[in-house]
């Protein structure tokens, strides 16, 4: 919400410019009743035609000045609403980009939410600044007209306004309440469809149409519910809303003939009155009962929403500079809260240029957090992890970026051309660079069925098979002249020979290799293993290892029991 | 124009009898807003003329009060046609999309976004339209109601009718490009962050989240300028409005005055001529509702043409013992590939990287269609995957997900699969909301063999569904689903030579062709076959 009136303050002319131009609006409304009561009264109704079309000849003076105004108001509204959308995608964007912390990272469903809200935002912000300002312009015009028309009947008119307006604000919290179901709702129906339609291999896999059918429909019919009960609190709102605005103008005259007779209060008067509560107060309350309670509430659940989507970044950037490119481990231990066990404790190691370090361990026990305090997206709990004598995470991120790696198991591509994808992390390199580094970790074959670097890849390497789109990340990053490169499971999808041969094109390259290995035939190619079972990792040789370590021998007697019987375990 | 869309549209007004009443209501309380200007007018002029008379005032009272009411049950039952004609469309949409199936034609992302936000617009469409026509003819009431007054002030009015006619042409053919272009653009912009949202962890290990977000937010200016298109253009229809609602309530006016001068009307008509002007340019104050009419048929085009793709024809399949392919071909994944797997058997399907294993996996258990050849098989298959996504309301319900399975047999199946000790340490155990689960890779593809293993089937087919198990993991899930499911026909996708050294049949794919059958033992002669493992080491 405070971000939402900052950027609104952010462009407080183009709001200050709008609010000018709809006092211009309003003029119609100030002078409308007066003038036609005054035409009537000294005009038409006095036998002189000529002052009755003069009077209404200033009137329609005014209503072209109103329209001016109107028609300014809406042509200014884009250079506040879209500048608006604009900064607020920017900034949900650049939130959900920015969040490394995010364990649950978005899905489909989740970003379409987002740009719903982000609509919704939008949408409000212009019913807001389309109704909210018209119903005070006019309504506050109106009344001051009023007051000075017939100021006897001023407090007869207002009271009922002011009562309705009350109640109006009581029945709010009920209204807010229901509003909310309904957006929570509309969530669970994004959140099932999602599901179940980025599920569909699977959905048919378990022949699940039905139920899948029926999770999305209990959903479907829950928000349709929701939308009706919003619609009950509604109406009953309207009809407050109506009630106070036509109850002045039966009171007007009820009450008037005995002030009509007395000669207190002339035709143009009277006339003027109902023309003010009629065509002006009327509307505008109306124009508040139909939709601006509805659009704020929607836009503050929007807003909350879009907030918990994208958090505010507030990270510190460190300023140390590596003085070599070495990598040192002390006693380091993490654990994802207090009281969980570890998931890595008391890790010593340090790592040289030349390096080839394979980290193996049983599924889910923790080898990513290895990736993650190397890289420094994670500081660790106790003990340093030093790169070059600065801890890592306090390293200059320009520097530590480009000196180290990191390729995850889940690939990055978007829609581009090849070329772009692949010079994401080297935006420098030259064709010939690019072309080399697919040529070395194999994937020249993909490069030509694709046709070249000037294809175009479409949203998230569409029609490219896992294996393949790993192919593209392992080349864009052996293009960078990073010193530090940790493969994190980024062979997964390869088949082992394809693995093999990025493998050994990354030791090749001078630096520090890294792999959190997915198959224990990555262990051989390293010229070090770290063992991960949940204890206190094991640091050796392969053989070193298959002596010490009974779990490292199990592990690799798994791997594959065919050569067991030749030769008793892999050699390197 | 008519558009695909409309069709559907006039389908979804079609299918629900609430329409008829709301337009029955309508009626009513058009009527009554069409009496309330003549009663206001009778009862000013009553004020006027200084003396009270109640039958006046209860009859101005009457009508108002059969107005608001009639408001209030119309905001209701326009709500209750538009909330559930969204969701018949959206029912209509999610059963054809399951119809479908795999693969579908639409992303993930676009299909949730037809379902959540096309639906809304297109449901709107029967108010959408009652709105108009009732502001038409109470616009065309408020002319006669003129015309009973004085008929000069209704012949002054209809000068402005063909304007208004003009007004309202020119706006349908001006937003429509707008509109679409708006949608478009900020449906490229969700499917930009969606990419970078699955690559958000090279994007933070890189530094590079800044530049992506440009790269993200690329099609802005684009959304931006259809945006203030889509202002310019109702501005230039509020001014267009704003300045022909005065010019006739004027001329209006004025006819009424000179009517007063010579004592055909009384000060009250006066206002009655006014405020049936106003009702009569109702239908120019109309031009949110027809851009809502341009986005509801946009939308609803946006429905057809899913539900206007028609669902893959999947030829019956063959009965036969065990599983067969003769000669199949899928376009750009298979070609003329013929094995035959006996019943019973361990099959194991190997090769390289895009050599077509999961395509041959899809195929034989009918996931997916062919584009020529024939599939024999028997019996049900269950599939697992190296990345399942699980469905359901909770993670008990994603193992039994489209079954009837009870709690004992989804227990059962999820110890079979090695997960069990996981599950139960979950903060709700086996109810915990899928939601609420923290899963890792491997613990989910235990959780898709459990879902696989729970159905029974005949033919249990694992498309490298335990590719993020460690080794140890898997040859106990290997050893638990024998036990589990005995003498089942199993093909399984691996790139472990371990896992093919069990198979009773190893069938070895290249470039989308059957390269090599035989058992493991006797493949691992070849030189390139042991390629395919140990990439020639």
């Amino acid at each position: 919400m405070r971000f939402y009136l900052s950027t609104l303050a952010g462009h407080r002319r183009g709001v200050l410019i709008l609010l000018g131009w709809s006092a211009l609006e309003g003029v119609p409304a100030f002078f409308g009743g007066k003038l036609v009561g005054t035409a009537v009264d000294r005009g038409f109704a006095a036998g002189d035609p000529l002052a009755g079309v003069l009077w209404l000849l200033a009137f329609a003076a005014l209503a072209v000045a109103g329209a001016l105004g109107q028609r300014q108001v809406f042509a200014r509204l884009g250079d506040v609403v879209e500048p608006m959308r604009d900064a607020l995608v920017t900034r949900v964007v650049k939130g959900v980009l920015n969040d490394p912390a995010h364990r649950r990272t978005p899905d489909a469903s989740a970003v379409a939410m987002i740009t719903r809200h982000v609509e919704v935002v939008r949408d409000a912000t212009a019913g807001v600044l389309v109704q909210a300002r018209a119903l005070l312009v006019t309504t506050v015009a109106a009344l001051v007209g009023l007051a000075t028309t017939a100021a006897s009947l001023f407090w007869l008119v207002v009271v009922p306004i002011v009562a309705a307006l009350l109640l109006f604000g009581l029945m709010l919290p009920s209204l807010a309440k229901r509003q909310r179901d309904t957006v929570m709702a509309d969530e669970r129906t994004a959140e099932a469809s999602g599901a179940v339609l980025t599920g569909l291999r699977d959905v048919a896999a378990c022949s699940a149409s039905d139920e899948a059918y029926d999770d999305i429909c209990t959903q479907i019919n829950r928000q349709a519910r929701a939308t009706i009960n919003v619609a009950w609190a509604n109406s009953l709102r309207a009809t407050v809303i109506a009630l106070g605005g036509f109850a002045p103008i039966v009171l007007l005259v009820a009450c008037a003939p005995p002030l009509v007779a007395s000669g207190r209060l002339t035709t143009g008067a009277v006339l003027a009155a109902v023309v003010y509560l009629t065509n002006s107060v009327n509307p505008a309350l109306h124009g508040l009962a139909r939709t601006t309670s509805t659009v704020v509430m929607r836009l503050m659940v929007a807003l909350t929403r879009l907030q918990e989507a994208a958090p505010p970044a507030d990270k510190e950037d460190g300023e140390e500079i590596p003085s070599n490119g070495e990598f040192v481990l002390r006693d380091v231990t993490f654990g994802w809260s207090p009281d969980a066990e570890p998931v890595l404790r008391d890790v010593s190691l340090t790592l040289r240029p030349g390096d080839h370090l394979a980290v193996v361990g049983p599924s889910g026990i923790g080898k990513s957090t290895m990736a993650s305090l190397l890289t420094g997206l994670m500081p660790p709990d106790n003990g340093r992890v030093l790169f070059g004598g600065a801890p890592v995470d306090r390293v200059l991120p320009e520097v530590r970026h480009h000196a180290i790696a990191l390729i995850p198991q889940e690939t990055y591509l978007f829609t581009g051309t090849v070329r772009e994808n692949l010079a994401l992390l080297a935006p420098w390199a030259t064709d010939e660079d690019l072309l080399h580094s697919v040529e070395q970790v194999g994937a020249k074959q993909l490069l030509d069925r694709l046709g070249g670097l000037d294809a175009a890849l479409g949203h998230a390497g569409e029609g490219l098979s896992a294996g393949e789109a790993q192919l593209l990340a392992l080349a864009r990053v052996y293009v960078t002249s990073a010193s530090v490169v940790i493969l994190d499971e980024a062979t997964s999808h390869l088949d082992p020979a394809a693995e093999a041969r990025v493998e050994r094109a990354f030791a090749r390259r001078d630096g520090i290799l890294v792999v959190i290995a997915h198959r224990l035939s990555s262990a051989l190619r390293a010229n070090r293993v770290l063992v991960m079972d949940g204890g206190r990792p094991l640091l050796g040789t392969h053989e070193h290892l298959l002596k010490t370590s009974p779990l490292y021998g199990q592990l690799m007697l798994a791997w594959d029991p065919t050569h067991h019987e030749e030769t008793p375990l892999p050699k390197r | 124009m008519a558009k695909p869309g409309d069709a559907l549209l006039f389908s979804v007004v079609r299918g629900d009898h609430r329409p008829w009443l709301l337009l029955l209501n309508a009626a009513v309380a058009t009527t009554g807003g069409l009496l309330l200007p003549s009663a206001l007018a009778r009862a000013v002029d009553m004020a006027l003329g200084g003396t009270f008379v109640l039958v006046t005032v209860l009859w101005l009272l009457l009508l108002a009060g059969t107005e608001i009411i009639g408001d209030a049950i119309g905001i209701v039952l326009a709500a209750t046609i538009t909330s559930r004609a969204t969701a018949w469309l959206r029912r209509r949409l999610a059963q054809h999309l399951l119809a479908v199936g795999h693969p579908s034609p639409f992303a993930a992302g676009d299909a949730v976004s037809r379902m959540t936000g096309d639906c809304g617009n297109a449901g709107g469409v029967a108010v959408t339209l009652i709105t108009l026509l009732v502001t038409a003819v109470s616009s065309a009431g408020a002319v006669v109601a003129l015309a009973l007054l004085d008929w000069r002030l209704a012949a002054v009015f209809a000068v402005s009718v063909p304007l208004a006619m003009l007004l309202v042409r020119t706006h349908m053919q001006l937003t429509a490009d707008d509109v679409l272009t708006y949608q478009e653009v900020s449906g490229e912009v969700s499917a930009r962050l969606l990419d970078s949202v699955s690559g958000l962890r090279t994007i933070a290990a890189a530094g590079i989240a800044d530049r992506e977000t440009g790269r993200v937010l690329q099609p802005l200016p684009r959304l931006a300028a259809a945006g203030a298109g889509m202002w310019r253009t109702q501005a230039k229809m509020m001014w267009r409005a704003g300045l022909l609602l005065p010019a006739v309530e004027v001329a209006v006016l004025t006819a009424a005055g000179f009517g007063v001068l010579e004592g055909r009307l009384s000060p009250g008509d006066v206002l009655a001529a006014l405020g049936y002007a106003a009702l009569g340019m109702g239908v120019v104050g109309q031009i949110p509702q027809l851009t809502a009419l341009e986005r509801t048929r946009a939308s609803a085009t946006r429905i057809a043409e899913v539900l206007d793709t028609p669902p893959p024809a999947r030829p019956p399949v063959v009965r036969g013992s065990g599983i067969a392919l003769r000669n199949v071909s899928v376009d750009g994944a298979l070609h003329d590939v013929s094995i035959t797997i006996p019943e019973g058997a361990f099959a194991a399907i190997v090769g390289s990287s895009g050599a077509g294993k999961s395509t041959l996996a899809a195929v034989l258990g009918g996931l997916s269609t062919v584009d020529s050849g024939t599939v024999v098989r028997d019996g049900e298959v269950g599939y697992a995957f190296e990345r399942p996504a699980l469905l359901g309301a909770t993670i008990g319900r994603s193992i039994g997900y489209g079954t009837d399975a009870d709690e004992s047999q989804v227990r059962d199946a999820a110890v079979a699969a090695q997960v069990h000790d996981v599950l139960i340490r979950l903060p709700q155990g086996y109810e915990t909301p899928l939601a609420d689960a923290p899963l890792s890779g491997g613990e989910a593809q235990r959780i898709g063999l459990a879902r696989a293993i729970v159905r029974d089937p005949e033919v249990l087919v694992l498309d490298d569904a335990t590719a993020s198990l460690d080794t140890v993991t898997e040859a106990k899930v290997d050893a638990a689903l024998t036990t589990a499911l005995p003498g089942r026909t199993r093909v399984v996708v691996t790139h472990r030579p371990a896992t093919a050294a069990r198979a009773d049949l190893v069938v070895w794919l290249e470039d989308g062709r059957v390269r090599g059958t035989g058992t493991h033992q006797r493949l691992w002669d070849d030189e390139d076959y042991r390629a395919v493992f140990t990439g020639g080491e």
